[in-house]
C-alpha cells in the first residue's frame, strides 16, 4: 500500500474514535474537528517515523492528545493574573457588604433550578464568565471530576485551576446576588 | 477596624476564600484547614460566602450535570471524511 493509501484507509476507519475522543476532551465540535483533521495532516506529513510498532489507532491517539495540549496550552497561555481587586481591598478585606445579604433559599435550591426565570438569570451569569473559565468550570462538574484529572486534561497547574474556580464563582455569586436574590 | 486586625493576624478574606476551593475539593492540608476554621470563627463576611458558596455548589452542580456534551453523529463523521479527503487531496 502506498503511504496515500494507508492514510486514507486510517481517515476511513479512524476518523469515529478519534472524532469522539476529541469532542469529549474539548467539548465542542468544530474545535473538535479541527484537532482531528490537524491529526491526520501530521500523521501524513510524519509517517515516515510511524514504524508500524503500535497499532495505528494508538499512534493517532498520542498526536491527539498532545494536539489537545497543545490546543489548551495555547489557551491558557496569555493567563493573566486573576485579579480580585474588584472584592477585595488591599489588605484582602471584602471591599462591601453585599455577601452579607441573606439569600432566601427556603424554598431549597431543587426548586430554585424548578423555576424557569432562576435558570435563566443563572445560564446568564454563567455565560458572562470569560471561557477560559467555563471550560474548568463544566469539566469539573461534568462526570464529577477530580481536580488533578481537570487540570491535567487541561495542562494548567492545580494552583490555577483553584484560581479559576475562585474568581469564577465570586462572579457567579455577585451576579446571581445582584440579578437574583436582591430582586426577589 | 476589627476588620483590619483579623488580617493582619489570621489570613486576608481573598485567600480564604481561595482556601475554600481546595477544600471543597478534598484538597487541602490540615495547617490549612486549621487557618480556615479559625478564620471563619472570627469573619462574618466569609462565613456568610461560604454558606452561599454551598448553595452555589449545589445548584451548580446540578445545574452543570445535566448538561449533555455534543455528541457528533453518524453524517458529520461521513462529511468530514469527505472534507478531509479533499483537503489531503488524497
Amino acid at each position: 500500500m502506498t503511504k496515500n493509501e494507508t492514510i486514507k484507509n486510517w481517515i476511513e476507519q479512524y476518523s469515529e474514535p478519534l472524532l469522539r475522543r476529541a469532542v469529549h476532551l474539548l467539548s465542542d465540535k468544530v474545535e473538535a474537528e479541527d484537532v482531528v483533521q490537524e491529526v491526520f495532516i501530521s500523521a501524513f506529513s510524519s509517517y515516515d517515523s510511524f514504524e508500524g510498532k503500535s497499532q495505528p489507532l494508538t499512534w493517532l491517539m498520542t498526536i491527539l492528545n498532545r494536539k489537545v495540549a497543545d490546543f489548551y496550552r495555547k489557551k491558557y497561555k496569555s493567563e493573566p493574573y486573576i485579579k480580585l481587586d474588584h472584592f477585595f481591598d488591599e489588605t484582602g478585606s471584602w471591599k462591601n457588604d453585599d455577601v452579607l445579604h441573606d439569600w432566601d433559599v427556603s424554598n431549597k435550591e431543587t426548586e430554585l433550578l424548578d423555576d424557569k426565570d432562576f435558570n435563566k438569570t443563572l445560564e446568564d451569569c454563567l455565560e458572562d464568565l470569560p471561557s477560559r473559565w467555563k471550560i474548568p468550570m463544566k469539566m469539573y462538574y461534568l462526570e464529577e471530576k477530580k481536580a488533578p484529572e481537570v487540570s491535567q486534561e487541561l495542562d494548567i497547574s492545580t494552583t490555577n485551576l483553584w484560581k479559576i474556580l475562585q474568581r469564577s464563582r465570586m462572579q457567579l455569586r455577585e451576579c446571581l446576588e445582584f440579578n437574583w436574590f436582591a430582586k426577589s | 477596624m476589627f476588620k483590619k486586625l483579623i488580617h493582619m493576624i489570621f489570613l486576608p478574606c481573598s485567600e480564604v476564600t481561595l482556601l475554600m476551593e481546595k477544600r471543597n475539593a478534598e484538597n487541602i492540608s490540615p495547617a490549612e484547614n486549621w487557618k480556615l476554621n479559625l478564620h471563619l470563627k472570627i469573619c462574618k463576611w466569609c462565613r456568610a460566602y461560604k454558606q452561599k458558596l454551598e448553595i452555589l455548589d449545589d445548584i451548580l452542580k446540578r445545574k452543570l450535570s445535566q448538561e449533555k456534551k455534543p455528541e457528533i453523529n453518524n453524517s458529520e463523521i461521513q462529511d468530514f471524511k469527505e472534507k478531509l479527503f479533499k483537503n489531503l487531496d488524497i
